[in-house]
């Protein structure tokens, strides 16, 4: 049961990241963004590739940094993963949907980011071929926590919990401490009025792909030091990261990161009832309940 | 323009084979042809190689003098890997090219539409070369394929059967089992657990393993519960290597039995050799029989390359025993007619004949004197048991530097003996 629990809070982080950056993409720009689980990949792609050019050229940042399996290389290596996947994110703005935004409206948007994340796996199976790959292919050993009940925990887990925490701690001191944070809040809100104000909206626009970009690098650079990276990370977690974003409430940060935990804490605690065979089913029970009880999700707001 | 350019490769294909089935009756001119239909996936890369070899077949029984005094025109139709579209095109071959036999389908799922809907209701007789699912198996068991049906792969029974003497052989008392979860994983799983309960192993969970999830985790976990001394997986490579992962960074044991699909040095790669030391993984053989090698270079000779697509061999069989039946039956046979012959021309205490031109001539005398007839194939001595299914020998493998090794070649006779001991 603990073990469980625990398990859930950490594929619970993962989600809340990715999430979040689609939940303000989805307020901001009015429109569903299949595409934005693409960005993990790119994210956990760029780290492998900024990993291996830091190691080769200063192979003192080769050592890992004990107990993790992280090394010095991987940790510049994600943030300038994150650079580039929010820079990326802001290009494809640029290429698609911008364009898109200006001639068509919310549902060619939609379509057009299904074809977005096509074209975006696909370039990426053919750069990197449909292999699985590892930021380290040494396997890191559990730390007995408890021997009844039996509770495991991995260093790189710990860690990956408490980056994920520390990041969206960060990101709320911004929100609401901010000018920026305020005109984030603002745009989201309603960005015809924001602009009125004096935002500058599309500066705006670009530093919401930035955001949402740099925190799906971060949770697809997670979801590779736990599992393992391979051209279809987006087109798995699209589901679940769309549920934690309903289910929180369309626009809510603070709902994403809720959203989050509740769908990885739930597919873990499933299975104790359920065959295994049933748990990818969990995501959206927990859509329909939440919908059901709260059409607006749990810490959503009706638009006016 | 592209359907133009289809149509016209279209016409060339049909004309070829005009001018082929035009060549091969010029050499043999007989006064009758009898057609047997074919339901492969031609449409898929690995699919045309099965239905040439089937062709191939064909030709070496018409050069042998045909069938029942009449030449054998093979009548092959598409499938796409679809039921839909395989059960049209039985159907058609069946309705109005009036044929007795099917050969095919490839996947069971394509296969048992076709079985139940088309082929026993017609009274036609199915041979497939390819379909591993048990389901088959059952439907035989409930008498509803009415004897009509038969294929030369060995069911996913055998590879269990296997996984369960190597984990008797090293001694494990517990076993957890993960599986995928797909018609091929549920199916493998429950003929493991079932082989391996029987044996007195105890089954400390199965677990099914959905693909693309984000962690693995809390199966993992589970699968944990009762501490197994041992760990048996049919798993594909991808979700392999993050279950494995998991497995062994949660301290699971390094006792592993993996199915034919983890193979595979993507996985050897990722988990890591040193891991891996007590992995042993199960698969079935073509048996190392002097007939088996005369089809190796019999196929060499025809098409310029090894047999190492899937399926080659079994369908090479499944044609030749389809043919050899025609023949003990005589002319105009009716599907149960020709499927009763089938005992006659694999019968263990038969003439042996071995499957080229020759052999087909030496077949025919002796059917045709009242006699029956032990074939040896592609496959080695096939034989069916009541529901039509075959055994296979299996071979169990370890992984190494360079990919993997046979760590032991198990004959048909030890697989056979092996699964008799668990019923």
């Amino acid at each position: 049961m603990i073990q469980h629990l625990l398990d859930g809070i950490l594929v619970g982080s993962i989600l809340s990241l990715g999430a979040i950056g689609l939940t303000l993409v989805m307020h901001t720009l009015r429109f569903a963004n299949f595409s934005h689980a693409e960005l993990l990949s790119v994210g956990a792609y760029a780290a492998l590739v900024f990993d291996g050019l830091f190691g080769a050229f200063y192979s003192q940042l080769r050592s890992t940094i004990e107990p993790l399996s992280l090394t010095w290389s991987l940790i510049l290596a994600i943030l300038f993963a994150m650079i580039v996947t929010g820079l990326s994110a802001i290009l494809i703005d640029k290429l698609v949907f911008r364009r898109i935004r200006e001639k068509g409206d919310e549902l060619s948007m939609v379509f057009a980011s299904f074809g977005v994340a096509m074209v975006v796996r696909n370039l990426i199976s053919l750069l990197f071929g449909l292999k699985s790959q590892l930021f380290s292919n040494d396997i890191a050993f559990a730390i007995v926590i408890s021997r009844d009940p039996m509770i495991l925990v991995k260093p790189d887990q710990v860690f990956v919990l408490i980056a994920s925490l520390l990041v969206m701690l960060l990101f709320h001191l911004v929100l609401s401490r901010t000018t920026f944070g305020y005109a984030l809040q603002a745009v989201a809100e309603n960005p015809v009025l924001a602009q009125i104000t004096g935002v500058n909206l599309s500066r705006m626009f670009r530093m919401i792909w930035l955001i949402g970009g740099s925190l799906a690098a971060l949770s697809g650079i997670f979801y590779g030091l736990n599992n393992q990276i391979n051209p279809v990370i987006g087109r798995d977690l699209v589901l679940p990261i769309f549920a934690a974003t309903i289910a929180g409430g369309i626009g809510s940060v603070y709902g994403a990161v809720l959203g989050g935990f509740l769908v990885g804490i739930a597919s873990n605690l499933a299975l104790m009832i359920l065959p295994s065979g049933y748990s990818p089913a969990v995501p959206f029970l927990i859509i329909l309940g939440v919908l059901i009880l709260r059409p607006n999700g749990i810490l959503g707001e009706a638009r006016a | 323009m592209f359907v133009r350019f289809f149509k016209s490769f279209r016409c060339l294909r049909q004309a070829l084979l005009l001018g082929m089935v035009g060549f091969s009756s010029t050499l043999y001119a007989q006064n009758c042809t009898t057609k047997i239909g074919a339901v492969l996936p031609t449409s898929v890369d690995w699919g045309r190689p099965i239905a040439a070899t089937a062709q191939f077949a064909v030709d070496l029984a018409n050069e042998a003098g045909g069938v029942a005094g009449c030449q054998v025109e093979m009548v092959l139709r598409d499938t796409q890997v679809d039921p839909k579209v395989g059960v049209d095109a039985a159907k058609a071959l069946v309705d109005l090219e009036k044929v007795p036999v099917l050969l095919g389908a490839v996947s069971s799922g394509v296969t048992i539409p076709i079985l139940t809907s088309v082929a026993v209701p017609a009274g036609v007789m199915e041979v497939s070369c390819c379909s591993s699912s048990t389901k088959i198996t059952a439907l035989a068991e409930e008498g509803k394929t009415k004897g009509l049906w038969f294929r030369t792969f060995a069911t996913s029974g055998v590879q269990a059967a296997v996984g369960t003497m190597l984990a008797r052989d090293q001694g494990y008392k517990s076993v957890v089992v993960l599986y995928k979860n797909d018609d091929w994983g549920q199916d493998i799983s429950k003929l493991t657990v079932r082989s391996m309960k029987s044996l007195g192993i105890n089954v400390t969970n199965s677990i099914a393993i959905n693909d693309g999830q984000a962690s693995y985790r809390a199966e993992v976990t589970e699968a944990l519960k009762g501490n197994p001394e041992g760990i048996y997986m049919a798993l594909y490579p991808k979700e392999g290597i993050s279950v494995v992962r998991e497995w062994l960074s949660l301290g699971g044991s390094q006792k592993m039995i993996m199915a034919n699909s983890m193979k595979s040095d993507e996985l050897k790669d990722s988990v890591g050799l040193k891991y891996l030391k007590n992995a042993l993984g199960t698969d079935t053989a073509s048996p190392r029989v002097e007939s088996a090698s005369k089809f190796v270079e019999m196929y060499k000779a025809r098409f310029n390359s090894e047999p190492n697509g899937p399926g080659l061999a079994n369908s090479f069989d499944a044609t030749m025993i389809a043919l050899l039946a025609m023949e003990a039956a005589g002319p105009n046979a009716s599907g149960t007619q020709i499927a009763a012959q089938v005992g006659k021309v694999t019968d263990p205490k038969g003439t042996p004949i071995t499957a080229d031109t020759a052999g087909f001539k030496k077949a025919k005398e002796i059917l045709n004197s009242g006699g029956s007839v032990m074939y040896q194939g592609a496959t080695g001595n096939v034989r069916f048991d009541a529901n039509g299914d075959v055994s296979a020998p299996a071979v169990a493998w370890s992984f190494t530097e360079s990919g993997t090794k046979e760590e032991r070649y198990i004959t048909l006779d030890e697989v056979d003996a092996f699964m008799a001991t668990m019923q």
